[in-house]
């Protein structure tokens, strides 16, 4: 006699093995559970922590946490059912599925990153160098030519 | 006599000789939070339904001291509490930002 495996219920009060290890593959490299020794070196460079709860009825949350010393939430995902709730930590609702991979990729979108910062960083850097080639290089060759002008005349005087 | 219950209700504050971190400020207006709730009879699916919330697990995020009440809704998720907004406003602002509750209301809060 065969015996289907159906689906199990999920249990409303802790995450799933599976399911920890989804959110600790998109968060765990940008932000160590706090007190786990793994990943921690990465942690220092961004300071973010990870830290589970429930709600009051049981259903599990996710909460990355931002750097110290206010470590305030910076998105949150919930399982409400069968259902992954995203939020921010002002309560805006940012994404909600059935699917954890798909939910985590959004939150990893909303998650201001290192590398977005670099951009910015590297954005403003080409705008400024943009700037002095075209205002301040103009005149430092507008002061060269004029002194190659007076040159000749400033020795012919001497 | 609501005067008199709202006034115990504000009796909590943290220990004047201890110094909590932000963390744990936060934690503790959580856990007020989640007794004024508990006191109005509500439970964290009724407040997030009144607040205008889809889900309650904002409720959660902030009882859990993970989040605080954001200063836009502050007044409505005081009156669903049945509490004065102007003095639970003051009262988070102690485990907020205890520096600035203690420059604007110093020694009357001690």
């Amino acid at each position: 006699m065969n015996v289907v495996a159906f689906e199990r219920e999920q249990d409303n009060r802790e995450w799933s093995e599976k399911e920890l290890n989804v959110l600790v593959a998109a968060f765990g490299t940008m932000a160590p559970r706090t007190g786990r020794k793994t990943g921690r070196k990465t942690g220092r460079k961004t300071g973010r922590t990870w830290e589970t709860g429930t709600t009051e009825q049981g259903d599990a949350q996710f909460y990355l946490l931002g750097p110290l010393p206010e470590q305030s939430c910076e998105i949150c995902i919930s399982r409400i059912g069968k259902r992954y709730i995203l939020e921010d930590g002002s309560g805006r609702l940012l994404f909600e599925h059935r699917n954890l991979e798909l939910v985590t990729l959004h939150a990893k979108a909303a998650v201001p990153s290192t590398s977005w910062l670099m951009v910015r960083v590297i954005t403003l850097w080409c705008a400024v160098r943009n700037t002095i080639q075209e205002k301040v290089e103009p005149l430092l060759v507008e002061g060269e030519e004029l002194f190659v002008q007076f040159v000749p005349q400033l020795a012919a005087l001497a | 006599m609501k005067r008199d219950k709202q006034q115990d209700v504000f009796a909590d504050r943290p220990a004047a000789n201890a110094v909590p971190d932000v963390k744990q400020l936060r934690k503790m207006a959580g856990d007020w939070l989640k007794r004024r709730r508990a006191d109005a009879e509500l439970s964290q699916a009724d407040l997030a339904a009144r607040l205008g919330l889809k889900y309650y697990t904002f409720i959660s995020q902030v009882e859990n001291g993970f989040s605080r009440v954001p200063t836009e809704i502050m007044g409505a998720w005081a009156r669903e509490l049945g509490l004065e907004p102007a003095a639970f406003a003051r009262h988070l602002l102690m485990y907020y930002e205890p520096e600035m509750h203690r420059l604007l209301f110093g020694a009357e809060s001690k």
